[in-house]
């Protein structure tokens, strides 16, 4: 069984560092590589060796590597000129910037919305969710001096969606730094 | 290291640059008029001491072959055994082999008559 974890875990792994290609075509490589090792592993139990997960997936390299000679054609398709290292570096950290900037962005507003909905559970009038200018804009939030509270729209409910949108942008954040992070 | 040590890496070198320009030609060779499964190839390919590559060595570089159109792939599943991806050469893969063919043959003239021909004799001009 810990031979079949180990395959599964490299299988996994490739498939994340084959992120570039489109779906389809990444699944076909996986499928192959997958009923390679898988016929080995058969044909040594077949024969009586010892079945060797570790040695089999040598051959096949690093995850990484192995992806990267796959993906070689689309990274490189069009090389940038010699001497325009400068302006890779730049994009590079831009990149970087913007993965920090949305993992901030993401998470706050996901711990705001946790902040609130903690909050209304101890001050329930102060706490809540208004429609005002005759339903023209909404305001969500922790007021000193409160909008009526008979108009407020959630009441109680305020804390559980509040706890959902929070998990869901902590969700949707995760995803998009991931994606930003295989691009980095 | 001694000099019999570095001998024996640029020997190894040679090798290496050796195995990695003639990999092509050896793949479309081993397929010419036959569907292969990347197994199949790679245990036939490692039977042959100059032609002995990785799995990993192997599959992108049928993937890339695939993408130019010079093989063709198509799962099998045979009965009870998964599915299994045979290759085999396309008619533009038939004409690349051809072409190398020439390349490889005349390559091989070239040095066996360079081979042939030691000094101090002048070596004779060829095609006269």
């Amino acid at each position: 069984m810990e031979q079949r974890d180990m395959i599964h875990q490299y299988l996994k792994e490739l498939e994340r560092y084959l992120a570039r290609l489109e779906k389809a075509q990444a699944q076909e490589v996986l499928k192959e590589i997958e009923s390679h090792i898988f016929d080995v592993l058969e044909q040594q139990q077949g024969s009586g060796q010892v079945v060797d997960a570790s040695a089999i997936l040598q051959g096949f390299g690093e995850p990484r590597q192995l992806a990267f000679a796959y993906i070689a054609h689309i990274t490189d398709g069009a090389p940038p000129p010699a001497g325009f290292k400068a302006i890779q570096k730049v994009k590079q950290g831009v990149t970087a910037t913007l993965y920090y900037t949305m993992a901030a962005f993401g998470f706050s507003i996901a711990f705001a919305l946790l902040f609130v909905a903690g909050a209304k559970i101890f001050m329930p009038d102060s706490v809540g969710a208004w429609s005002a200018g005759n339903g023209n804009s909404l305001a969500i939030g922790f007021f000193a001096s409160p909008y009526p509270a008979d108009q407020e729209l959630l009441g109680a409910w305020f804390i559980p969606v509040a706890i959902f949108s929070a998990l869901l942008v902590i969700t949707l954040t995760r995803k998009v730094l991931r994606v930003l992070k295989n691009n980095m | 290291m001694t000099i019999e040590e570095k001998e024996e890496k640029t020997q190894e070198k040679w090798e290496v640059q050796l195995r990695k320009g003639t990999l092509e030609l050896v793949i479309l060779a081993a397929l010419r008029h036959r569907t292969l499964y990347g197994l199949e190839l790679l245990k036939l390919l490692q039977s042959f001491k100059s032609a002995a590559i990785t799995e990993g060595t192997l599959y992108p570089l049928l993937d890339r072959l695939k993408r130019e159109g010079i093989v063709d792939a198509q799962w099998v599943q045979e009965g009870d055994v998964r599915p299994r991806k045979y290759y085999s050469l396309t008619t533009t893969g038939h004409h690349k082999l051809a072409d190398l063919i020439t390349l490889w043959r005349q390559s091989v003239f070239d040095i066996e008559f360079l081979l042939a021909h030691p000094g101090p004799d002048v070596l004779p001009v060829q095609g006269e």
